[in-house]
């Protein structure tokens, strides 16, 4: 890794890990007997290991100018890698808050293991850990292909990538202590998201340096999605963040918005970090892996354009739906119901042209698990979306909103477009990264694919039963007018229905183990003569880019 | 050279500019004129502001996550008026500095839940819930009778609400501590600055049955005692949701 | 607060409006120009080549 940096790229290195380490043993400092101090060491920590990394390749030689005649993917491996170790804690914790629904002491006397701080371990390991580590690694890998440009330097995708697990560790450890803003997917406070926007900048900016170097003139489509996806999260992160700490030596602050402004604030931001995390970021893995696995071209790519401003535009007006019925005014909720509804167009679009892209290759759909794992994906994506537009109609939400409807349709989305979506990237994109014939077992991505599948329908189903009896028993009636069913009997009810979510969880945790280990196996078989394989470089000609520029 | 490249770059920012103008306006439209406050919250002279130790219940309640099970926004629909009381109204979370409306009821709704129970009950409840609701799946929170309330930060607690607008004097940020102590051990005595401070209504008792000394327990029934009680504007038959 | 919340109601909503529809016949006309035809035709084909280095 160091020896693939440039002397002076070590050194910028150096100089970053050595402030960090400063910054982190000041909060450490200030703040003694807070959570804010435990923070302060994890950051020094991690900074003074990573100076004993880059120390120990410090004075290897240097890469030669030949590494300008290849693409520079030792960050996507990192990442991929990553991002499969946070599934596995992501699902696991996932799973065993699922368990504690049903069977509540199958835990600890102690804080840190309690339900409701585990949960949030559970969200942000999988939309952030497991999601975003796999969007910045396949970002990288797609971007350096559709602009055929290398990334501008080797340093600042690392600070990307590690700073980015950074903020993950911070945040994860903070629910742990009781560290959180509880603003749902946004929990993580004041100073860790100050450092996520250091990181998210340099992120955009390595997308601009390569786009600007790139030697293809149109920008792939893809990569429309990907900055969508960097620049919406941008500005919902610091918009929905914004607070004032107690002090700047502890961890709690005051967000600044209060009751309705901050609930809209909220949905806004949540709502959409499902259209830009959760869907464009993955949407960019889609229309690259797909048709590259498929070997055919995009079905519509005029359809692939209009659906990409659909939805960037769109969506931004969605958030309100789910807030129906409540003290926010009524114009915001109608308008909120009715873009959720226009939004249909776009998604099935996206979806159709996915699923039409692979109309004539059924047979490699047949044949080739990763590439069901894509279909399945998009079919998923069009359901899902189908289902949160008909959710966010009012009156259905009236019967959905406050109900495991509402996980069972999250879920729907989450395993069944987004995980899916990436375990078919993953498994696209391992063997040629590593240069690899294949994946070590295409069989174990078949078994992988059979678990995560059921894994999904059994939740969904289980949610789907669990969402639509509950809220049918809050609203029912007796013949004298008043409710039929207490609350504790609604809950009652649930139990089943909680077990068989908790073994679908079960099946697709099991199934990402089989699949992180077919990827570790991949890694670790030999190379078949993969580097005979390698075209020869060209010559370098005028348009010489220099590093770091 | 130049020209090639320089093209290259106004088309990559030329399509960043387009997806954050694209992406702002919705959030901008539906957002910004939510601050003209004025149409959007009721007006209600009566609201009164978090006591220290419920404003310290209010963050353990944040803290555990109990916002992740329990909503705390009544809608107005008849049989969540009929189930948990009076919808909610905007005004009743105008100094929550996050709000905590909710959205999943893994538990019931807890807007107007303040009163509805003994502090005994909620002592008893939240050490194990399945003591007194056998069938209920709630986490148990024993370790809260356990802990001490932290209350000497309490102070820059209210200083950095007052900075988003929730209206503490010095005198309550100044008496943080002493009225956080004060409201849960009443044999100490002292307590009557509280209620000058916070209003005669004030809830003043050992919530969790032990007047020796502040624990977390005490701060989270007072928060819980509390709610939906900051104000009697949604019982008022004039009073009309946004 | 000097604008009166009414305005900004209306203001939003109509503008929200024609926003809406702009942007709709900007991205037809962008993405039905016949000249564009053949770059995002290739665009969508040149993924596919196997090519694994960057072009220099």
């Amino acid at each position: 890794m160091v020896s693939q940096l440039t002397m002076n790229e070590r050194r910028w290195a150096m100089g970053i890990l050595i402030a960090l380490s400063l910054i982190g043993l000041t909060m450490l400092g200030a703040g003694r007997g807070d959570a804010f101090g435990v923070h302060g060491a994890i950051v020094a920590a991690a900074a003074i290991a990573m100076i004993f990394v880059v120390i120990s390749g410090y004075f290897a030689p240097e890469p030669g100018e030949e590494r300008l005649t290849r693409y520079y993917d030792d960050p996507s491996k990192a990442g991929i890698v990553i991002s499969m170790v946070w599934a596995m804690l992501g699902l696991f914790v996932g799973d065993w808050v699922a368990w504690l629904l049903a069977y509540p002491n199958l835990t600890f006397d102690a804080p840190w293991s309690s339900l409701g701080r585990i949960r949030p371990v559970h969200t942000t390991s999988i939309i952030f850990g497991f999601g975003g580590n796999a969007l910045i690694a396949t970002s990288f890998h797609v971007l350096q292909r559709t602009t055929r440009a290398r990334l501008p330097d080797q340093l600042s995708p690392w600070f990307v990538l590690l700073g980015y697990n950074l903020f993950c560790v911070i945040a994860v450890t903070g629910y742990l202590m009781g560290v959180t803003q509880s603003k749902e997917y946004a929990e993580a406070e004041w100073y860790a998201d100050i450092w996520l926007v250091v990181v998210w900048v340099t992120y955009f900016a390595i997308y601009l340096r390569t786009l600007a170097r790139r030697k293809e003139p149109h920008i792939y489509v893809a990569n429309w999605y990907y900055m969508a996806f960097i620049l919406a999260v941008a500005m919902l992160h610091i918009v929905n963040n914004l607070a004032v700490p107690i002090s700047l030596g502890h961890a709690k602050s005051y967000s600044l918005f209060s009751g309705v402004q901050d609930a809209m604030t909220q949905w806004w931001y949540g709502h959409n970090a499902v259209a830009f995390f959760l869907t464009a970021g993955f949407l960019g893995m889609l229309y690259y892996y797909l048709p590259k696995r498929a070997g055919r071209p995009i079905f519509s790519y005029r359809l692939s354009i209009i659906s990409f401003w659909g939805i960037t535009f769109i969506y931004m007006w969605a958030g309100s739906h789910h807030l129906h019925y409540t003290a926010l005014p009524q114009w915001v909720q109608t308008l909120g119901m009715t873009f959720s509804v226009m939004l249909l167009v776009p998604s099935w679009a996206s979806a159709g042209n996915a699923l039409m892209t692979l109309n004539g290759a059924w047979h490699k759909v047949r044949d080739d698990a990763t590439l069901r794992f894509m279909m399945v994906a998009a079919i998923f994506y069009g359901l899902s979306t189908f289902e949160g537009s008909f959710m966010a109609i009012r009156p259905v939400n009236a019967l959905s909103h406050y109900t495991d409807w509402t996980i069972g349709h999250v879920h729907a989305g989450a395993m069944g477009w987004v995980a899916l979506i990436t375990f078919g990237s993953i498994y696209a994109v391992v063997p040629w990264l590593w240069k690899r014939e294949a994946m070590y077992s295409a069989r174990l991505i078949e078994l992988h694919f059979w678990l995560a599948l059921s894994g999904t329908l059994i939740y969904v189903f289980a949610m789907w039963n669990s969402g639509i009896t509950q809220g049918l028993m809050w609203r029912t009636y007796n013949e004298s007018g008043t409710l039929a069913y207490s609350f504790v009997d609604s809950l009652v009810a649930m139990y089943p229905y909680y077990i068989a979510r908790a073994i679908g969880g079960l099946l697709f945790f099991l199934g990402a183990i089989v699949g992180f280990y077919n990827i570790w196996m991949t890694i670790r078989t030999a190379p078949a003569e993969a580097r005979a394989s390698e075209p020869d470089a060209p010559a370098l000609s005028g348009a010489r880019v220099q590093p770091g520029e | 050279m130049f020209g090639y490249h320089y093209r290259l770059e106004r088309n990559a920012i030329g399509l960043v500019l387009a997806i954050v103008v694209a992406a702002s306006i919705g959030g901008f439209v539906e957002i910004a004129p939510l601050f003209t406050i004025d149409e959007t919250v009721e007006d209600v002279p009566d609201m009164r502001v978090y006591t220290p130790l419920e404003l310290a219940g209010r963050n353990i309640y944040i803290r555990e996550g109990c916002y992740a099970c329990h909503s705390q926004m009544i809608r107005t629909l008849r049989d969540e008026v009929e189930r948990y009381g009076p919808y909610s109204l905007a005004v009743e979370s105008k100094y929550d500095h996050p709000m905590l409306w909710g959205s999943k009821r893994t538990g019931p709704d807890l807007a107007r839940v303040g009163g509805k129970y003994s502090d005994e009950w909620h002592v008893a409840h939240l050490i194990n819930p399945r003591d007194v609701v056998p069938p209920s799946n709630m986490p148990a929170y024993a370790w809260l009778q356990r802990t001490p309330l932290e209350v000497k930060d309490l102070g820059l607690h209210l200083k950095a609400l007052r900075q988003v607008g929730v209206p503490y004097t010095d005198d309550m940020i100044a008496n943080a501590a002493a009225d956080a102590r004060n409201q849960a051990m009443p044999d100490d005595g002292g307590a009557g600055g509280l209620t000058q401070r916070y209003g005669e209504a004030t809830q003043i008792r050992a919530f969790d049955g032990n007047p020796a000394n502040v624990t977390e327990l005490d701060a989270l029934v007072a928060y819980l005692q509390i709610l939906g009680r900051l104000t009697d504007a949604a019982y008022k038959p004039a009073a009309e949701g946004g | 607060m000097d604008i009166e919340h009414g305005h900004m109601v209306a203001l939003a909503k109509s503008f929200g409006l024609f926003y809406l529809i702009a942007l709709s016949i900007g991205v037809l006309i962008y993405t039905f120009w016949p000249s564009n035809k053949k770059r995002f035709e290739r665009a969508a084909r040149d993924i596919i080549q196997d090519e694994d280095t960057p072009w220099r």
